[in-house]
């Protein structure tokens, strides 16, 4: 089912969860909604499973318009952060639960219902499980268990808010796959929330990247990766250095009496690094080596304006540039480096500055 | 518990340590001491005087018209005041906890004020609202209703007094439970009622049921508010407590004790009873 | 309003929950209590102030108060001993000792009563030793005080039991590798932690206090200026058909509770967002 998302805004109190939303979701689609925390995310989910009601704009299932239709007329699969599986009903019952509340008119059979839940349970391979209790499994069962309650109401649309969050990395990593196998067999419309940009570049068809309750941009990995629009989408997707003032200027020609501040940013794979300056490099002092694994992280300060950036080669690349240790001088190659318009907004750049040090802060 | 020690051990203060089992005990000592003495002992003293002049005494003590008229006046009351207050328990923990909305720290406090007046007081309001003399008087008499003095009464000031217990049991635990399994609930297509029989309730029967055990135990055994409206009709408006009262005060402390055995009984129950429900929710 | 009504609640029955516990509260509490001001506003200022200021409502006042607050802080004192006790240690029959608390919460007030006069009757249990010594405490304030230190004891000890529970060792264990003595560790470490709850019991235990009838009325002896607590002085009141005066006696009364009911939830709220945040 396909969704239409026009000119929606909700608030909580004055707060501006989402402002002025548009988005076009086609049937069969994967789709993340990608952002930092309080970016709206998790509240523009909930606006189409209609578990919020919005303030203003539509949103469009099929052509049939559901801004008003309450969250049982929706046909929507929710799985929560937290699963919220029924703690004192049985896995089975969990699942049984979406086809035992319809209607007697509408409601399976008991065979029916029983044969359904544990097909259900065969497709999330925890059949072993369908006597035991919620409190009896692990976090990545429970996922999946509430993946199959969601299902069990044959949703057109599947909405899973934060559906790793709360698992440990091995866990996260084997879900994943699953979860993108299964809509590979199921095909239903799939729309989830993640704050973690790997997550979201793996996994889904289109990458809807929000922050402030906005969408920033939209597109399949490769373009919000490649050619993202903006400075906070560039920062977002991945490791940065970030070079602004006069560290700027040494690295590319702009003019320098613009009258908006530009700020530049680089990954640090995309540094070049070599022994001797070949005319383009910036003379700098490596200060950490970490050779542990297929790549290698540099962290270095340039001499020219004593900041320090990180720089991440493959072990290839290492060896071949002769290893080099602790105090070494090395030319830094910043053609690679993409300029953006600073956001004025101090909002924004406290926002974008918190990134960037987090990337670091995780490497030193 | 190795850990611990070897903290303890190494800490500056380790020759303190050697003191510690005296300590302890000293203080289990006086703590069991005082409880020996201020509750206890009058729980004993209930059953030894009851007993005091023979167990036929006590048995005819308890089987007398009046204090059987008392006893069925007691049941009647809490039946009637125990299911209002659970009901209206449930209506206004679900509002309470489940939704946010401005005033209602208010709202809980307006909820507590049973709690905070005193027994006494609470009769006394029902008098001045449905006595002869009250607000409503004229409007009762011209009616031939008899609330004060009357069945109705006691039932009113038991259910006043009894008002916060299960709402106030419920509160903390429903809050803590949060929305989401309702919200799932819903996400499924389950029914306002289907999510409140299938969902919320299985959560919070244990703690319904503290609740009402409470309240119950409250109902039966109220005395201050009940004395005031009661009118102390024996066989009419005696309920347990008012019974023990006047026993005892025609000198008939053999069978006041008697009386009060029964409502010390019925406290030990509650006690067992919500012993239990906590192991069960510790769970 | 228009905007408040598009904001469509995802779970049901807001409004039903609130329209009946509305309509309930104000049948069963508030048009009750109301009415019980509107009483004593029926006589005039003059008498009114004549009622509360009369020298035997005044001792009572005085009476009820002093023994309450006595009360209560016996309770202070043995009710963290006991959370302490039951937290901390384990002894034979804990289970049950700790059930035991909760008997003044569960045993009518009239037994409670009638039970502490026997034994603090001159020929009781324990009043025989006392009245040996020439100390009575039946039908003085020593027993009005005793009554109050029974039924409250209870409200100590569940409102700090669950934070020591809560406590960690490590701050004390902390403590202790700073160098800090058993008396440093408690009256630094420990006993700021559960300083707000033992507040909130002594609240509760000084409010129940003061409106406390059944357990006090047997074992005061009832005298005026002398034994005669709030309560009784209302019915005493009501019995003499004087409804203006026990109502003006009574809203004083409630008037005081108000305002501890609201200190004290005021203050469960403050010391609960304050644990929120950190």
């Amino acid at each position: 089912m396909g969704i239409t998302i026009t000119g929606v805004t909700k608030k909580f109190g004055a707060y501006p969860a989402v402002k002025d939303i548009n988005l076009e979701i086609p049937t069969g689609d994967f789709v993340a909604l990608l952002g930092p925390s309080g970016s709206g995310k998790t509240t523009l989910l909930r606006l189409i499973a209609g578990l919020e009601g919005l303030d203003t704009g539509s949103i469009i299932f099929n052509g049939v318009d559901f801004s008003f239709k309450n969250v049982k007329e929706r046909k929507v699969g929710f799985v929560f952060q937290h699963y919220a599986l029924f703690k004192h009903m049985t896995i089975f019952e969990n699942v049984a639960f979406g086809l035992k509340v319809r209607p007697r008119k509408l409601r399976p059979s008991r065979s029916e219902i029983k044969d359904k839940v544990l097909e259900l349970l065969r497709l999330v391979q925890l059949e072993h499980l369908a006597d035991r209790y919620p409190s009896q499994l692990s976090g990545g069962q429970r996922q999946r268990i509430a993946l199959a309650r969601a299902l069990a109401v044959e949703p057109e649309v599947l909405l899973l808010d934060e559906p790793f969050g709360a698992l440990d990395a091995k866990v996260r990593q084997e879900l994943r796959h699953w979860l993108r196998e299964i809509h590979r067999k199921l095909n239903i419309t799939t729309v989830f929330v993640t704050h973690d940009q790997e997550e979201a570049l793996e996994m889904a068809d289109t990458v809807v990247v929000m922050n402030h309750g906005k969408i920033e941009q939209i597109g399949s990995p490769a373009e919000v990766y490649e050619r993202p629009a903006n400075a906070f989408v560039y920062s977002f997707l991945g490791r940065v250095n970030e070079f602004r003032g006069a560290a700027l200027y040494n690295d590319v020609a702009i003019a320098r009496d613009s009258a908006v501040e530009a700020v530049g940013y680089i990954r640090p794979h995309e540094i070049g690094l070599s022994r001797f300056s070949n005319g383009v490099g910036i003379p700098a002092e490596a200060s950490h080596v970490n050779a542990v694994g297929s790549t290698v992280r540099v962290v270095l300060k340039r001499l020219d304006t004593e900041d320090y950036f990180e720089a991440e080669l493959t072990s290839g690349n290492f060896r071949e540039l002769g290893p080099f240790h602790k105090g070494d001088i090395l030319y830094a190659d910043f053609t690679n480096i993409v300029v953006f318009e600073a956001i004025t907004d101090s909002e924004h750049s406290k926002e974008r500055e918190k990134v960037t040090v987090g990337a670091f802060s995780a490497f030193t | 518990m190795i850990a611990r020690e070897h903290v303890h051990l190494k800490s500056p203060g380790a020759s303190r340590f050697a003191l510690a089992p005296i300590k302890k005990w000293l203080l289990i000592g006086t703590a069991l001491g005082f409880l020996g003495i201020f509750i206890l002992i009058p729980l004993i003293a209930v059953f030894t005087e009851a007993l005091k002049k023979g167990i036929e005494l006590y048995f005819a003590a308890i089987t007398e018209p009046d204090a059987l008229s008392a006893i069925k006046l007691t049941l009647i009351t809490a039946a009637i005041a125990v299911p209002l207050n659970t009901i209206f328990g449930v209506i206004a923990a679900w509002g309470i906890a489940k939704f946010n909305f401005k005033g209602k720290n208010i709202l809980i406090t307006l909820i507590d004020i049973p709690f905070a007046v005193s027994p006494v007081i609470a009769g006394l309001v029902f008098v001045l609202l449905y006595g002869s003399n009250g607000v409503l008087g004229p409007f009762i008499e011209a009616n031939n209703l008899k609330i004060i003095f009357s069945v109705p009464g006691i039932v009113l000031a038991t259910t006043f007094v009894t008002f916060p217990f299960v709402v106030r049991e419920l509160i903390p635990i429903m809050q803590e439970q949060g929305t989401e399994e309702e919200q799932a609930a819903i996400t499924l297509g389950a029914s306002g009622w289907q999510m409140f029989f299938r969902v919320t309730l299985p959560n919070i029967k244990w703690g319904l049921l503290y609740g009402v055990i409470l309240c119950n135990a409250r109902a039966m055994g109220e005395f201050g508010a009940v004395s005031v409206v009661s009118g102390h009709i024996r066989g009419l408006t005696n309920t347990l407590p008012l019974h023990v009262e006047i026993l005892y005060n025609e000198y008939n402390f053999t069978a006041s004790f008697a009386v009060a055995s029964l409502l010390a009984l019925l406290a030990l129950l509650t006690l067992v009873f919500k012993s239990f429900l906590e192991w069960k929710t510790k769970k | 309003m228009v905007k408040q009504s598009k904001r469509r609640r995802v779970l049901p029955g807001f409004g039903l929950s609130m329209g009946y516990t509305v309509i309930y509260l104000s049948l069963i509490v508030l048009i009750p209590i109301a009415v019980l001001f509107l009483k004593a506003t029926t006589i005039s200022l003059a008498e009114f102030w004549e009622t509360i200021t009369d020298e035997r409502v005044v001792a009572s006042y005085k009476l009820t108060f002093y023994t309450s607050f006595v009360a209560a802080m016996v309770n202070v004192l043995f009710g963290t001993l006991i959370a302490w006790v039951l937290v901390r240690y384990d002894f034979v029959g804990k289970r049950f000792v700790d059930a035991l608390v909760d008997l003044p919460f569960a045993l009518p007030t009239a037994v409670a009563g009638i039970a502490l006069t026997a034994i603090y009757a001159p020929n009781g249990w324990i009043g025989q030793y006392f009245e040996a010594a020439g100390v009575k405490i039946a039908y003085t304030q020593y027993g009005i005080m005793i009554a109050l230190t029974f039924i409250g004891l209870p409200f100590v000890v569940r409102s700090v039991q669950p934070v020591l529970q809560e406590l960690d060792q490590q701050y004390e264990e902390a403590a202790a590798t700073l160098g800090a003595n058993s008396a440093q560790i408690f009256f630094k470490i420990i006993f700021p932690a559960i300083f707000p709850a033992v507040l909130t019991g002594f609240g509760l235990a000084f409010a129940r206090a003061l409106g406390e009838y059944g357990s006090v009325v047997f074992i005061s002896g009832n005298m005026p200026m002398k034994t005669e607590i709030v309560p009784l002085l209302i019915i005493t009141k009501l019995e003499q058909y004087n409804y203006g005066g026990a109502a003006a006696i009574a809203a004083v009364m409630l008037v005081i509770s108000f305002l501890l009911l609201f200190l004290i939830n005021f203050w469960q709220w403050r010391t609960a967002r304050k644990h929120q945040v950190t």
